[in-house]
């Protein structure tokens, strides 16, 4: 089990080698694969950022073409999507900074309207419609609360990312952090039924 | 119970999920949920929320990935025709400052032969060998500054930024 868990260690560490030579190289190979890999991951995490996708769109190809200038930057030693959501973070913050200079406390865009594309499930119309009613509620909960907590509640339970991660990505102090957490857990709580303590 | 054990529980809950806890400290936690109802209600909506970030699930569109690969491919050609230009300019410059030093007393005692030859006062001989000396920079500055940047910029240093590309 440990020789298991120093395998992968190993492994990890020379593909984040890999991907820090690549990007040094400014290999357009090595960036079409991340591109490919972390597509997805870092759109969900700007459109839950901006709370809009056409804007988190914009932001997804900033964010690749600030990987290229600044590929020579990344180490190697910590993990590439660690690095890759910080760069994310910083040209959302520019980007926020730029339209609402007063608070970024409000990061969101007035144009917020549009919502996400939820995934179509349900093998029935009913289930479909309940399912897709669902989404929209949960969605709905998720961009009423301040920027500032559903960027941690993502990073934490879509990122599966660790608390200190989080920290140093954002930013902020671990207890902050943990501040966060916790009253994004809270204010979502009503919506999902769990009602007042 | 304190609020000491409160907050204690309420840090296992965040970690248990993704950094994992210590078994003796997950069997309190059980005990303290058992008997601590806020806890246990915190516990219910991590588990909630969790599940309902989760649910929301964000797609990049093929042509949006396709587009960010050809802007990522253009600018990357950018940053190389950049480094090849800065790299020019350095080799040109490094050239010039060796050249010059090297030469600099050739001109030096070949200005101070022709002073002599032609029997100049001396208080222009250095002067005119200065002059001289940096006649190139200076032609170079003016032509410059006077013809348009397609001369420097077009034909041959752009020739010659393709070939060294396309060798790279």
């Amino acid at each position: 089990m440990v020789a298991a868990a120093f395998s992968s260690l190993i492994t990890m560490e020379t593909e984040e080698a890999q991907i820090a030579t690549g990007l040094r190289r400014r290999d357009p190979d090595v960036l079409d694969a991340l591109i490919e890999q972390f597509q997805h991951r870092l759109l969900r995490y700007l459109a839950h950022m901006t709370g809009n996708r056409a804007t988190a769109e914009d932001l997804f190809q900033d964010t690749w073409i600030r990987v290229l200038e600044k590929g020579h930057q990344y180490d190697g030693k910590s993990r590439f999507a660690t690095w890759l959501m910080t760069i994310a973070h910083n040209v959302a913050i520019d980007h926020l900074r730029k339209r609402n200079p007063a608070s970024l406390d409000e990061m969101r865009d007035a144009e917020d309207a549009a919502p996400f594309e939820p995934v179509a499930t349900g093998p029935s119309p009913f289930e479909h419609a309940a399912a897709a009613e669902e989404k929209a509620q949960i969605q709905g909960a998720l961009d009423e609360l301040p920027p500032i907590f559903r960027e941690v509640l993502v990073l934490r339970f879509q990122e599966q990312m660790k608390l200190e991660e989080i920290a140093k990505l954002v930013g902020i102090p671990l207890a902050t952090v943990k501040t966060r957490l916790y009253r994004g857990v809270m204010a979502l709580r009503p919506t999902l039924g769990g009602g007042a303590l | 119970m304190n609020g000491n054990e409160h907050d204690r529980a309420i840090d296992l809950l965040m970690r248990h999920d993704v950094e994992g806890i210590a078994d003796g400290d997950a069997r309190w936690l059980e005990m303290h949920l058992q008997e601590c109802e806020e806890c246990a209600s915190f516990d219910r909506a991590m588990s909630d929320a969790a599940h309902a970030v989760r649910s929301v699930t964000v797609l990049a569109s093929v042509a949006l990935v396709e587009s960010t690969r050809a802007r990522v491919h253009v600018r990357a050609q950018q940053l190389r025709e950049q480094q090849a230009r800065t790299m020019l300019i350095a080799v040109s410059f490094c050239l010039g400052v060796v050249t010059s030093t090297l030469t600099a007393w050739v001109w030096w005692e070949f200005g101070g032969w022709v002073a002599d030859r032609l029997g100049l006062p001396s208080g222009i001989v250095e002067p005119g060998v200065l002059l001289f000396w940096l006649l190139p920079a200076i032609v170079i500055a003016v032509l410059m500054v006077t013809c348009p940047p397609t001369l420097f910029e077009g034909s041959l240093m752009q020739r010659y930024m393709k070939d060294r590309l396309r060798g790279l």
